[in-house]
């Protein structure tokens, strides 16, 4: 009833214009016999699948004629197909509908019926035109095999059929058949031919079935084109198209001109049967016949429609594989009825062309040859052909053949030619020309807009085959001029007919148009039911049409494209994705848009794109996973890359504190050069090169470390990213997340952190955000713009303890200048006075949760390691065992301070020092000098102690008094005996004061405070756990500060003779610095206070240094000279200079001076390291090489003794020298002087009116040999009463060694002459000159010494 | 006269672009986008083709209800397409073509700039006057 009803409708809906363009339709189609092919039924499953493909796949029946010629006849299934097409069957048979088809599925019989009725009713609708039908049935499976079972009492073979191979199976398929049919009965008004199948049957037959059903519907239309060529000219109809009967409306139909219209409208259907029926080349030629006939009365319609059948004939033969190309097509593309057959992309389609041609013109030279050899083959597959017996059984067939009519299914083959290409087919060149004219006869018809429609289709096929792309787009064109009356739907569908088109032709920006329009009409204004899905769909199909990709960074990387239109296209996206509801589809692609047209906006589409985009997120966030549609395709993750910007990373090292080191450092071997061009080592060079983004340091496992970024906000409003993390690869890393809150346009450094967990190379690849609602991966490779590596590489090594270090001192507040101030984590600050000591107890505790088993610590200072070592202890050995220290547990160890400082006064101006010493000191001194006589003669700027006046030269030159360098060098040019000592040897003794005051600070004169900074760093490497294994540990350093402030400052020195020779004075100025009382104990009991900037004079009594040292020392350095000789030939160090140093330390070791702040606790020792001697001091220092007798009046004098005697009365002093040393000496003077001492510094020698010398005062002793004695004797008589003061001295002056030898026998000679009482003993002389040879260098001649009698005699001379 | 004229770098870019009526900007934009297609057609060298007569002027590349679209393309790749109103039937191919002329004048003197980097949208002032004055159709 149903089918009535829709039959009726459809009739009336006929009467107006055909509605529904076959998009389609191609050129070849006009050939072919139109089948509708339809599942029926309630259920579709995918098995009947199979079916349907199978049906379709024989699309191309060979089949024999009564005439024996083997027509090529081809089908096209259809899957819908409107009525009303039928009417245009006259008009071009091929829209005619001549078969049917239905494929259902039945469980029981009541389903059965249904499909029957179904099929019935179907059959009804195209009643007009149906030739034939077949219904494909198939019946339940289980149930039949219980029936089969109940039924055959268990028969085995059937269950054994329905479990086994398939040949068992196509055996029983008679039985089953038979059963099936058996068992549910059609109804009874049921006529058509039905085949029953099981469901899981393979459905061997069902080819040969269908093939049958085609040869019974060929046979039919043989029939109707018999008769229609049968038909006598006189009794022939006018045929007509719909709608025309109006336009003959009061015609005469008699006319002449009518009678030719229908003689050439019936040739032109003929044609068109003919060609259906595989006679091409007849079709060719009737076609030809029919357009001059029409042409000639302006038929245009119908000249239309026989210029479109020539095409069609002339593509057949041409282009026979289009055929194969759309069959096997739709054998995959099954049933989707939106998508297009022709889905070639434009290069395959290109290429195919090439191919075509080649293929076709290889085929017009072979087809004779190909001929024999395709009947063969044809009659080979026709002998296993199954010949068909059915075909009596149909119904609409007219004519009983009972020719036995081989038919042939040939799916596969193609190309096949019954001759040649016959002389009135149409030039491939011309196929477009008359396509044109037909479209322009078309188009003079408004009711034919569909066929023009179909046409202009066809034409661009056609052309797409020719390749020509400018004559497709012609037609395509032309398409949308046509006002076809049609639904959306249909509008919507032509376009996207012609996108696919567009698409074939490689216009992909037309395509995408097109596409566009047909994605705007599915929810276009007024549509009654938008379909947003569509919508969606095509927009995203259009997506490469305008360069765009779903992958972000390729569409970045392009940077091709419109991108206004990108734009419009993309927001397109968004509101079709918003209103499907797809949130997340919306968030991803306003992502997109983000992230790929950031570049492209204005700043206010920016924020406004921005601001939508969180909009969005907030339905759906935004996350970096890909989404799957429903038809499988897949979006990828968009990432807002530079939302915020990144401006740089930085991958930060640890803190230098925590920086891992190698415990040994491996010494680079750099060859003898310390820099050589030459890098042999080449390929790793070029290997650092290439890994550039591998970072040159370490980080630790466990141990937080952390990236520096510089984000900066390019949108207007403040802009919150939360959820900052590292994003890395390769080992664990566990990464802290942050949250950033971004200013507008201020670039703000955020550091993100993280923990490495493992060990190995960790691949820091970027940083995961989480703004506006998205959560983004912004890796830097995917950074544009900036100079970022792919990734950084970061190596992480084992696990290393952490130490935190405490001291008992307080903290600094400066800042340290050493180097590498960057690791030190704690401070210390200590003021200490010179000399004295404190201690540092230093905490380390270990806060990690590995044993730290290595500690190694080192001192660094800004003052030389000698004095460090000096000024700083660590009992390293106490410090090892208490290694390992345990977590959390920790160890003290103590460094010992000394406020180690040089107390010697280093060289002041001379004028500021002599007044001070002149004016304050000589008091003090004179008060301690108990029993000398203190005093002194001045010079206008020296200081003269000297207790034996005899001679201004002879005084002893302190340092204090010793003037400039300039002076001092007159000096001694002008006076050799005024030596000084400080002028040779300044440079050199410098460094054994290495500690070098602030010129002025330590003199206490100037009453300045300056301290002195000793800035110095302990550091401490440490390691353990496996990083140790590994060879590394870490290093942390404390920085200590000391400040020593002046204490005891020893401004002068001198040397004096002793009461006794064997000890001598060592007398001092010391100042008191501090600004408190000090109490100074200078020897062992004896103890002095000194006011806060006040100084003293102190003498100190000093052993003297033994000639044996002295001997030793200038061995030493005589073995070094002339070692030294030897290899650099360079001026040979005076002797004097290691005598010197020999006495400085002698007197360092000898004499410490402890002072006391008193009222305090503070104490330290002064040493007089460092302290320089002039040669005159020296020569006190040290044991004379001479050893005095003398005897006044033949008494021997002692010191401290004092001689008496009366004026006028003459005294014998007689003076003995032996020579003590290991060396002679030569040379020598002997000088005996009287003077007075007035004990205000003025020595008075002018005598000569108080004391007469009887004999020589000064005698020459040219040599004496070692542990020779001399004496000498003179008389002395004193005229006035008084004191008097003998200075006995014996002076060595240098001489030329050359004339040495010579010399000396002369001057013993005279000598002894000249000399009374001189006796030289009698083994001496000239003996020993080999001796000397060896040390023709000898200190003692070298230099001029004085030696003097100590202390001098002091004579008081009373009144007879 | 024009409604749309617009300059498209050798790599299919747009390098300017200029409507009379800013609200149909965006659709011209659309046609003038799928009109590349026909142009690189037509740009293609065709091998009977001598290359010395070569003809800058594309023609009409495609039309539809309410617009012509005309190409023309520069030795150097570049096209220009102008968008003409369908309805302007006074409108002669000549006066496409003097059009044309006139605006690769402008063109070449726009990129004698020594500040114009070739490739880069053209934002010359003087350069925009001058084109709508040829839109205007008193050029």
């Amino acid at each position: 009833m149903r089918a009535n009803v829709s039959l009726m409708l459809s009739h009336g809906a006929s009467e107006t214009v055909m509605s529904r363009p076959d998009y389609e339709q191609n050129s070849l189609h006009h050939g072919c016999l139109l089948v509708l092919l339809r599942g029926v039924g309630p259920s579709k499953p995918r098995s009947l699948q199979k079916a349907f493909d199978k049906v379709r796949r024989v699309s191309n029946v060979k089949i024999n004629d009564s005439s024996g010629i083997t027509r090529d006849i081809w089908v096209r299934y259809i899957h819908d197909h409107p009525v009303e097409n039928n009417d245009w069957g006259d008009f071009q048979t091929h829209r005619r509908l001549l078969g049917l088809v239905t494929i259902g599925k039945f469980e029981n019989q009541t389903e059965l019926n249904e499909l029957c009725r179904q099929h019935e009713s179907l059959k009804v609708r195209y009643s007009g035109t149906l030739y034939d039908s077949r219904a494909i049935f198939f019946g339940p499976t289980s149930a039949n095999t219980t029936d089969n079972v109940n039924s055959a009492g268990g028969d085995q073979q059937h269950v054994d059929s329905r479990n086994n191979s398939s040949n068992i199976n196509s055996n029983s398929v008679g039985i089953h058949c038979t059963r099936l049919q058996d068992e549910f009965t059609t109804p009874s008004n049921f006529k058509a031919q039905a085949y029953f199948y099981r469901e899981q049957d393979s459905c061997s037959d069902l080819e040969s079935h269908i093939a049958e059903f085609i040869h019974a519907l060929f046979w039919v239309l043989e029939s109707k084109r018999l008769d229609r060529s049968r038909e006598k000219v006189e009794k022939i109809s006018l045929l007509l198209a719909p709608k025309e009967k109006r336009d003959f409306v009061g015609m005469d139909m008699d006319s002449r001109m009518n009678r030719k219209r229908c003689v050439g409208r019936v040739m032109k259907n003929l044609a068109d049967l003919s060609l259906q029926a595989g006679l091409v080349v007849e079709a060719l030629g009737m076609y030809h016949s029919a357009c001059d006939t029409l042409r000639a009365i302006g038929d245009s319609l119908w000249v239309g429609a026989t210029e479109e059948g020539l095409c069609s004939a002339s593509a057949i033969l041409l282009y026979p594989h289009l055929r194969e190309s759309d069959t096997l097509h739709r054998n995959t593309s099954l049933q989707d009825a939106g998508s297009s057959p022709l889905r070639n992309t434009p290069e395959k389609w290109r290429a195919s062309d090439v191919t075509v041609k080649v293929h076709a013109n290889e085929h017009q030279h072979n087809s004779q040859d190909d001929g024999p050899a395709v009947t063969q083959m044809a009659s080979a597959s026709s002998s296993c052909s199954s010949v068909s017996s059915l075909l009596t059984n149909s119904p609409t067939s007219g004519t009983p053949s009972s020719s036995s009519s081989t038919s042939t299914i040939s799916a596969a083959q193609h190309g096949l030619r019954t001759a040649e290409l016959p002389s009135n087919i149409l030039k491939p060149d011309e196929l477009h020309g008359y396509y044109r004219r037909a479209i322009i006869n078309y188009s003079k018809y408004s009711h034919a807009a569909v066929i023009e429609t179909e046409a202009a289709l066809k034409a661009a096929r056609i052309c797409i085959e020719q390749n020509r792309p400018l004559d497709v787009a012609m037609f395509l064109q032309n398409i949308l001029y046509l006002n076809v009356s049609m639904s959306e739907p249909e509008r919507v569908k032509r376009f996207e007919v012609i996108t696919d088109l567009y698409h074939q032709i490689g216009y992909r920006r037309k395509a995408a148009f097109f596409q566009r329009l047909a994605a705007l009409k599915y929810v276009q204004q007024g549509n009654p039911n938008p379909d947003w899905s569509q919508t969606y769909r095509l927009m995203l199909e259009s997506f490469p049409g305008y360069l765009l990709s779903l992958d972000p960074m390729e569409v970045i990387d392009n940077a091709a494209g419109w991108p206004t239109l990108q734009i419009d296209l993309l927001q397109g996206v968004i509101a079709a994705a918003r209103r499907l509801g797809q949130s997340a589809l919306a968030t991803r692609h306003m992502t997109f848009l983000l992230q790929t047209q950031w570049a492209h906006m204005t700043p206010t589409e920016q924020s406004d794109m921005s601001v939508q985009l969180q909009n969005l997120s907030a339905q759906c966030e935004g996350s970096p996973v890909p989404l799957v549609l429903e038809n499988g395709t897949v979006i990828p993750p968009a990432n807002l890359t530079d939302l915020p910007y990144c401006v740089d990373l930085v991958v930060r090292d640890l803190p230098a504190h925590l920086r891992p080191q190698r415990i040994k450092i491996v010494k680079a071997d750099s060859g003898p050069f310390l820099f050589t061009p030459i890098h042999l080592n080449s390929l790793d060079r070029r290997e650092k090169k290439r890994e550039k983004n591998k970072i040159a340091f370490l980080w630790v496992q466990n141990n937080l470390s952390e990236v520096t970024l510089r984000l900066r906000n390019p949108l207007p409003f403040e802009l919150t990213v939360s959820d900052m993390r590292l994003l890395t690869n390769g080992i664990v890393f566990e990464s802290l997340p942050q949250t950033v809150i971004l200013q507008p346009h201020v670039p703000t450094t955020v550091t993100l952190h993280g923990t490495p967990i493992e060990v190995g190379q960790l691949e820091i690849q970027g940083y995961s955000t989480h703004a506006l609602g998205v959560k983004s991966n912004c890796r830097l490779k995917n950074m544009r713009g900036r100079k970022f590596p792919p990734n950084y590489l970061v190596d992480v090594i084992p696990a290393l303890p952490r130490i935190s270090v405490k001291t008992s001192l307080p903290q600094t507040a400066t800042f340290s200048q050493l180097a590498s101030s960057d690791i030190v984590i704690t401070s210390a600050s200590l003021t200490l006075y010179n000399g004295e000591s404190s201690t540092c107890i230093i905490t380390i505790t270990n806060d990690s949760a590995l044993p730290v088993e290595h500690l190694e610590i080192s001192i660094n200072s800004n003052v030389e390691p000698e004095i460090q070592k000096k000024i700083f202890s660590i009992d390293e050995k106490a410090l090892q065992t208490k290694l390992p220290i345990q977590p959390n547990s920790s160890i003290d160890f103590t460094v010992h301070i000394y406020g180690e400082a040089d107390f010697i006064c280093p060289i002041v101006s001379q004028r500021a020092a002599s007044v001070h010493s002149s004016s304050t000191m000589t008091a003090t001194l004179q008060a301690d000098f108990a029993g000398g006589s203190g005093g002194g003669g001045a010079g206008p700027h020296s200081l003269q102690y000297s207790t034996l006046s005899s001679s201004g030269h002879a005084s002893l030159p302190s340092r204090v008094s010793s003037p400039n360098q300039q002076q001092t060098a007159h000096n001694r040019r002008n006076d050799p005996n005024n030596l000084s000592f400080r002028s040779s040897t300044s440079g050199g003794t410098t460094s054994l004061a290495a500690l070098s005051l602030p010129a002025g600070g330590a003199h206490g004169n100037s009453g300045q405070g300056y301290g002195q900074h000793v800035e110095a760093q302990f550091r401490i490497k440490y390691s353990g756990g496996e990083g140790m294994q590994e060879g590394y540990c870490r290093q942390c350093a404390i920085s200590f500060n000391l400040e020593l402030l002046p204490s005891a400052q020893i401004t002068s020195w001198d040397v004096l003779p002793a009461e006794i020779p064997s000890q001598f004075y060592l007398v001092l100025d010391v100042s008191n610095l501090t600004a408190q009382e000090m109490s100074l104990n200078y020897t062992n009991n004896k103890s002095i206070l000194i006011e806060a900037k006040e100084s003293c004079r102190v003498p100190i009594p000093v052993d003297r240094c033994s000639l044996e040292q002295v001997v030793a020392a200038r061995e030493a350095e005589y073995a070094e000279n002339m070692e030294k000789d030897l290899c650099y030939r360079t001026q040979l160090l005076s002797f004097s200079d290691s005598i010197s140093k020999l006495c400085s330390e002698h007197i360092a070791e000898r004499v410490k001076i402890s002072w006391l702040l008193t009222g305090t606790d503070i104490q330290g020792i002064a040493s007089l390291h460092g302290i320089v001697l002039t040669s005159a001091m020296i020569d006190l220092t040290t044991v004379s090489p001479l050893q005095w007798t003398v005897s006044f009046q033949n008494t021997p004098v002692q010191p401290q003794s004092e001689i008496v005697c009366a004026a006028g009365q003459s005294a014998i002093l007689n003076v003995s020298v032996c020579n003590q040393s290991a060396q002679p000496l030569r040379n020598l003077v002997l000088t005996i002087k009287f003077y007075q001492d007035y004990l205000n510094g003025m020595e008075n020698y002018n005598l000569d009116t108080r004391v007469a010398i009887s004999g020589s005062n000064r005698v020459s002793i040219p040599f004496l040999q070692k542990h020779a004695q001399i004496q000498h004797e003179c008389t002395v008589i004193f005229f006035t009463p008084g004191r008097f003061k003998a200075s006995i001295q014996c002076c060595s002056k240098p001489q030329v060694s050359a004339a040495a030898a010579a010399a000396v026998a002369v001057t013993t000679q005279s000598a002894v002459g000249a000399a009374t009482q001189t006796s030289v003993d009698p083994n001496v002389p000239t003996l020993h000159i080999n001796d000397i040879v060896g040390s023709a260098a000898s200190y003692h001649e070298q230099q001029e010494h004085i030696w003097k009698f100590i202390p001098p005699i002091e004579v008081t001379v009373i009144e007879q | 006269m024009a409604v749309c004229i617009s300059i498209i770098g050798k790599d299919n870019a747009p390098l300017y672009l200029t409507t009379t009526d800013l609200d149909k900007e965006l659709e011209l934009q659309y046609r003038v986008h799928a009109a590349l297609d026909v142009v690189e057609e037509k740009c293609q060298p065709v091998s009977k083709g001598t290359p010395d007569s070569k003809e800058l002027y594309l023609g009409l590349l495609y039309s539809t209800e309410t617009h012509k679209i005309y190409g023309f393309v520069t030795n150097t790749k570049i096209k220009f397409v102008i968008v003409v109103d369908s309805g302007n039937i006074a409108l002669r191919e000549n006066e496409v073509r003097a059009m044309f002329r006139n605006l690769h004048m402008l063109y070449t003197d726009a990129v004698c700039n020594p500040f114009y980097a070739p490739g880069e949208p053209l934002t010359s002032v003087k350069f925009d006057r001058a084109v709508q004055k040829i839109m205007g159709g008193n050029a």
